[in-house]
């Protein structure tokens, strides 16, 4: 690992203003995956700027919305008593990433900067579009076994690896950040993004922006939820395909559902067409079935990926059994 | 042989080496204001290498095992690697180095970590108990005497990872069931398949109540 | 029981305390850091490599390449043979002969700085179309060119193509890589011309041999300390270059050089277990009599190293069946060599033939162990010899009853709990039992303790519990009174630890050397006035006091006599051997694993809700650590059948997963419900302890006994290793 500065941001506002002064300066959080990626020489920063001093790790529920701060661990926010109430499906996404000892590092925040684990990505001897812009993408005619099945471009299909990602998009989250222009609001939807041409860059956040929390606004979700982990075994392992499921249901009639689903895309994937599809009607497998058929639309596969194309609308219809019936 | 030498004296600014970019970036005027005199007069020779080293370092204050410790460390050395490197503790693991299988596990102000994905200068008075801090001479923690008990482990290697994640997990209320105790232990990995018996260990201490 | 069948594991306390000193762990002044730096591609030469910024970086004492290595003397041997146990000379010249063969030794002051100097190195290559891809070098094949590679046959060659049923199939398993805990690593200093090594090794007398192989000088002048390995699994067996490395730094520097591998270097560059082909013929009657077995076996090796393991030799013994044929052939590769990983070849094997023989159960619609049953071996057809002893019916019978194999239907996926699909399998497992020449020496201390002194290692099986158990148990002292010395060159010689053999050669060693000890005490106790005109056979030694059997109170403690007979000490070091009694008889352990599987076939999702390992070891010298042991090769081989393989992507001949994030091995939640039952009687042919061996033994036919219950359950019959879901959602129909 290169040797680099590191200062400790006193407020948001420094710890912007800081960054903007350096062309190759990070913030560090949790630092689980920026340390990863740093003794892997994928990332190299000058300088380091660690903002865990910043007063942004509280959980605060708001009127109408929760405002989770960017710097919660996501062992805090998995295992708070309120969110467990009122957000049991973000809940359940922490705590199906990763283990313990990293719930216990890993912020909000952080999480939501998680690196793809696509294996060229990290080899810096291989070619990847998203470390190295223009070297070609190694996944595509080779290993890509963990790999997108929608939204994918020419230039990269990598997936991001995020569990809590996909609870927050089910959840129609806002991020709030805070730059050298000021503070905005980004939906959650749209943080991440799609590859397109730029697999580089991971999301709409812009130069020197710092994440200062979530929010949720409130829901009926609290009951009928599940967030259903696919992957090579038990626990600690990436999703090959996950799914998130929020049912609002009233006599078995779905008054308002939100579907996502991780490890198939380069950002989380809601699942707005079956979500339009299902609402209003009667709990069924057939109804389940089809919406999960719907939610297949467009997908795609790359060779040792074809199996997410059976194994997703079996999740879905899975995530959906399940949650109907808690 | 004698070529590579001869290219060797012809580096240029070039392509110098990286501490001097280094000092660059990191304003070299300024710094050396600030820079101790002693260690100007000090360093005869190489006297910016000195400085340089000077300036890469960091204080830190860290608390290990109840023992204050005031260092100055390069910020890019991990707690691990100052556990076992310069504080010859030894006895928390490097079994991967990148947060995949839990061998590194200490506890950092009370909560279990690794301490492998922990940048050091991170952790400024930071409280740490790693597995030799368990044990009072002799006298062991219950968890390690349960480890003996029920032979949880073979080789031993994951072991002090195994037992700082196995206190914490009944710390953390994650002890309830043997389901959960496995749910919440899989964040380190056993090689020799010592898991039926780590399980038998925790559930044991979990059982017996003991303050941990 | 006796008091020393359930002891803790003796070094215990060391262990949970992280006292324990492993390799890399020594404190040893001055020393410095050093890691190699790999090539990035399979084949080829080196054109250039640019050192030139790492040895600039701040810190850096030496960076050695091919083009400035000061080379070993061993290395002028020319080889002409490609026989296993030369290991790749590494930096001998600018040849590339696999992915992340190293390229650069960077040693600096500090850990970090080493690090980064080593990120800095950069090379450009001749490069040569390479070869990583067992199934597309098939024109490669050759057998191997000793004795051991040749083909078998007994009876009529490939009789199973006569038979009244028929089954013939293929089986695949990947490359599986070891993985233990512990890096591989070494820390190397020169005393001279006299080497001291740190280091991860399965066999201190073996590593002894390699170095002085490679520097021309005489294994007794090598010292080695292996006191402590964090598990090896067969990594160990070898001498690797990276430990020549950090001896050629060492010697460079003049200075001890510390050298840790990176978890992605344990995939490349210290064995695997063979990504190896097989496939199978059986031939039955109707009513269920093996009458031809043939098992073929292709397996991958180095280009430089020709690798084999006993892949079809199980078949030749474990079912009575009169025509048999084996052939074992190899593959080189663009790799570096295999190496043994635990149950090697058997566990591959059995993988092939313990499914193949569930495979012709159902076409014969038998009940599997009902169709084992019907060709059990009353002795072992191969060597035409009787068996020392077999429990394996007891194994099927005690595995049943644990697993409720009376719940299995033959039908696949007629039972179900819930929405899971419930399954039934189990695999027979078998390896031999051996015994190597082991010497120990054992010592009454002045203070009555007893020490025990061997070279061999203890990698984690707890051998050094096990030596304690004898030892206690043969001098009648309390466990805490018996004192280890091993894993250290200087002691008397031990074998290499590995092929389940450590218990049945230093266990032997121990009791021999015990013997003698308590032989020569009382000795000298018939020379004592306490036991004037007592004969020796009438005197007793138990709990450090000597005896006499009809007069209680004629008695001496062992401490009162060495210091009356001013004696520092009393000692025997003996070397001990098989008798040769044991060679008209085959004896092997036996294993049986059962498993009862849950499977979601919507998601692929395989639960192993129970598993039974069952095993005839002989005598179970310590039931606690052999459970472990047990336990432990059950898991290792619910890796090898349901996530463990190394994936290459053959565009570059690299492997893609090699990380614990990607590699999966099992963790705790994988492992639901685990059970142990050994038959625990003793073999009165194999040793003195009538013991067999287990550490094989506890993985052997697990992988067959999952993928023979996830058929059971599903109906689909994976053929290739490991078993990940997308192999159980793609033709199962719900």
């Amino acid at each position: 690992m290169k040797n680099f500065q590191i200062i400790r941001a006193l407020s948001s506002g420094s710890a912007v203003t800081n960054i903007s002064k350096e062309s190759s300066a990070m913030f560090i959080a949790g630092g689980t995956n920026l340390v990863d990626l740093m003794k892997k020489n994928v990332t190299a920063p000058d300088k380091l700027i660690d903002i865990n001093g910043l007063d942004l790790k509280k959980i605060e529920f708001l009127k109408g919305k929760v405002s989770i701060g960017a710097l919660a661990k996501n062992s805090q926010v998995a295992e708070d008593s309120s969110i467990k109430e009122k957000h049991p499906l973000l809940a359940l996404a922490l705590a199906a990433g990763a283990s313990q000892q990293i719930r216990h590092m890993a912020t909000v925040g952080g999480n939501m900067f998680q690196k793809t684990r696509c294996s060229y990505y990290y080899n810096t001897d291989m070619p990847c579009n998203k470390r190295n812009p223009k070297s070609g993408c190694g996944a595509i005619g080779g290993a890509n076994r963990m790999h997108a099945i929608f939204g994918a471009s020419e230039s990269c299909i990598a997936v991001h690896p995020s569990d809590m990602c996909v609870a927050l998009a089910a959840l129609d989250a806002n991020v709030l950040v805070e730059g050298p222009k000021g503070k905005r609001q980004i939906k959650f939807t749209d943080f991440h993004r799609l590859p397109g041409n730029t697999p580089e860059k991971d999301t709409t956040l812009e130069n020197k922006e710092l994440i200062t929390s979530v929010e949720i606004p409130d829901n009926n979700f609290t009951k009928n939820v599940h967030y259903l982990k696919v992957r090579d075994r038990t626990s600690y392992a990436f999703a090959l395909v996950s799914v998130a499921v929020a049912l609002d249901l009233k006599n078995n009639v779905i008054n308002n559902v939100r579907l996502a689903m991780g490890g198939v895309a380069h950002k989380p994937w809601r699942l707005t067409e079956a979500e339009e599809f299902l609402k209003g009607k009667t709990v069924s497998e057939e109804i389940f079935k089809q919406a999960a058929n719907l939610a297949m639309k467009g997908a795609k596969s790359y060779g040792d990926n074809d199996f997410k194309l059976t194994l997703a609308p079996n999740a879905i219809t899975e995530a959906l059994t399940i949650a109907a019936s808690k | 042989m004698a070529s590579k030498k001869t290219d060797q004296n012809k580096v240029t600014e070039n392509d110098s080496n990286s501490r001097r970019d280094f000092i660059k970036k990191s304003g070299l005027l300024t710094a050396l204001a600030f820079t101790p005199p002693s260690l100007v007069m000090a360093s005869e020779n190489k006297w910016d290498e000195k400085i340089a080293e000077y300036l890469e370092t960091v204080p830190l204050s860290i608390e290990v095992n109840g023992k204050m410790h005031n260092l100055n460390i390069e910020p890019r050395t991990t707690l691990l690697d100052l556990l076992r490197e310069q504080l010859q503790l030894t006895g928390t693991k490097k079994g991967c180095d990148h947060g995949q299988c839990g061998a590194c596990t200490v506890h950092v102000n009370g909560t279990r970590i690794l301490s492998c994905l922990t940048l050091a200068t991170m952790q400024q008075n930071a409280q740490v108990t790693t597995i030799e801090g368990l044990s009072k001479g002799k006298k062991l923690h219950p968890m390690q005497e349960a480890f003996i008990k029920h032979d949880g482990f073979q080789c031993g290697y994951c072991t002090p990872g195994q037992i700082m994640s196995g206190i914490a997990c009944i710390k953390e209320g994650h002890a309830n069931s043997r389901e959960e105790i496995r749910e919440y232990m899989s964040g380190n990995i056993c090689r020799c398949g010592a898991y039926h018996n780590i399980v038998d260990a925790i559930t044991e201490v979990k059982e017996g109540g003991k303050e941990l | 029981m006796s008091k020393t069948s359930n002891i803790n594991r003796v070094d215990g306390f060391a262990k949970v305390t992280g006292s324990a000193t492993y390799s890399a762990e020594y404190k040893t002044p001055g020393v410095v850091y050093a890691c190699l730096v790999g090539s990035t591609i399979a084949k080829g030469r080196i054109k250039t490599i640019d050192t030139k910024k790492a040895e600039w970086a701040p810190g850096v004492l030496a960076v050695i390449t091919h083009l400035n290595v000061d080379k070993p003397v061993g290395y002028q041997k020319a080889k002409d043979k490609h026989n296993f146990g030369q290991p790749l000379q590494i930096f001998k010249d600018d040849s590339v002969l696999y992915y992340d063969q190293p390229i650069a030794l960077v040693i600096a002051d500090t850990f970090e700085r080493m690090q980064y100097a080593a990120s800095l190195i950069k090379a450009d290559y001749f490069k040569e179309e390479h070869s990583t891809e067992l199934k597309k070098a098939a024109d490669k094949e050759k057998k191997v060119d000793t004795d051991k590679g040749n083909d078998y046959h007994r009876g009529i060659q490939d009789g199973y193509k006569n038979a009244e049923v028929i089954l013939e199939a293929e089986y695949t398993i990947p490359t599986e890589v070891h993985n233990p805990m512990e890096l591989a690593n070494i820390i190397a200093k020169w005393e001279g011309n006299k080497p001291i090594l740190y280091t991860k090794s399965q066999g201190v007398e073996g590593t002894r041999k390699s170095v002085a192989g490679v520097f021309g000088i005489q294994a007794e002048d090598v010292e080695v300390h292996s006191e402590y390995l964090g598990g090896a699994f067969g990594m160990g067996l070898h001498t690797w270059p990276y430990e020549i490395a950090a001896l050629i730094g060492a010697k460079k520097l003049n200075r001890p050089v510390k050298l840790v591998l990176h978890r992605e270097q344990m995939f490349t560059n210290v064995g695997f277990r063979p990504y190896t082909i097989q496939k199978m013929g059986l031939g039955a009657t109707k009513a269920g009599k093996l009458t031809g077995l043939t098992h073929e076996a292709v397996a991958m090796t180095s280009s430089y190293e020709d690798f084999m393991e006993g892949t079809v030799n199980m078949s030749r013994f474990i079912y009575d069946c009169e025509n048999v044929s084996t052939r074992y052939r190899i593959i080189p590769l663009d790799t570096c060599t295999p190496i043994w990983m635990r149950g090697p070849g058997e566990a591959t094997g059995s993988f092939a033939l313990e499914c193949a023989m569930d495979e012709m159960a159902y076409k014969l619609n038998l009940d599997p162990i009902e169709f084992r049953k019907l060709n059990y071996a009353e002795k072992d057809l191969e060597q035409n010899k009787p068996w020392s002893s077999k429990y394996l019916l007891e194994c099927y019978e005690g595995g049943m009853e644990r697993i409720g194999w009376k719940n299995r239907k033959n039908e696949p996926g007629s039972v179900k709990e819930g929405n899971w699909l419930v399954g039934y399998g189990m695999g027979t497992g078998t390896f031999g039992c051996y015994r190597s020449p082991t010497s120990v020496k054992a010592k009454f201390l002045p203070d009555g303790n007893l020490v025990l002194q061997c070279s061999v290692n203890d990698m984690g099986p707890g051998t050094a519990t096990m030596m304690t158990a004898i030892g206690a148990e043969i001098t009648g002292l309390p466990v805490e009174n018996v004192i280890i010395e091993m894993g250290k060159s200087g002691l008397p010689k031990g074998p290499t630890q590995g092929g389940s053999a450590t218990t049945s050669s230093v266990g032997s060693a121990v009791h021999d050397s015990c013997n003698l000890l308590v032989s020569k005490a009382l000795e000298l106790a018939t020379q004592n006035p306490t036991f004037k005109g007592i004969a020796i056979t009438d005197l007793t030694f138990a709990n450090g006091l000597i005896a006499a059997k009809n007069d209680n109170s004629k008695s001496i403690a062992l401490t009162s006599l060495l210091a009356e007979n001013k004696l520092e000490g009393l000692e025997v070091e003996n070397l001990s051997k098989g008798a040769e009694e044991a060679k008209k008889y085959s004896i092997y352990s036996f294993s049986v694993h059962f498993v009862k599987v849950l499977v979601n076939p919507n998601l692929g999702k395989i639960r192993l809700a129970h598993v039974v390992s069952c095993a005839d070891i002989g005598t179970v010298i310590n039931q606690k650590t052999s459970a472990g042991q047990m336990y432990g090769g059950a898991v290792g081989g619910i890796g090898m059948g349901l996530m463990e393989a190394l994936e290459i992507d053959h565009r570059f001949g690299r492997p893609i997963n090699n990380n614990f994030a990607d590699y999966h091995v099992p963790v705790n939640a994988d492992i639901e419900k685990q059970e142990v039952f050994f038959v625990n009687k003793k073999d009165p042919i194999s040793n003195p302890m009538g013991t067999k061996g287990l550490g094989e033994t506890a993985l052997v036919g697990m992988a067959p006994a999952i993928a023979n219950a996830v058929f059971n359950a599903t109906g689909k019959r994976v053929r290739d290793l490991p078993i990940t879901l997308d192999k159980i959602i793609e033709t199962v129909k719900v």
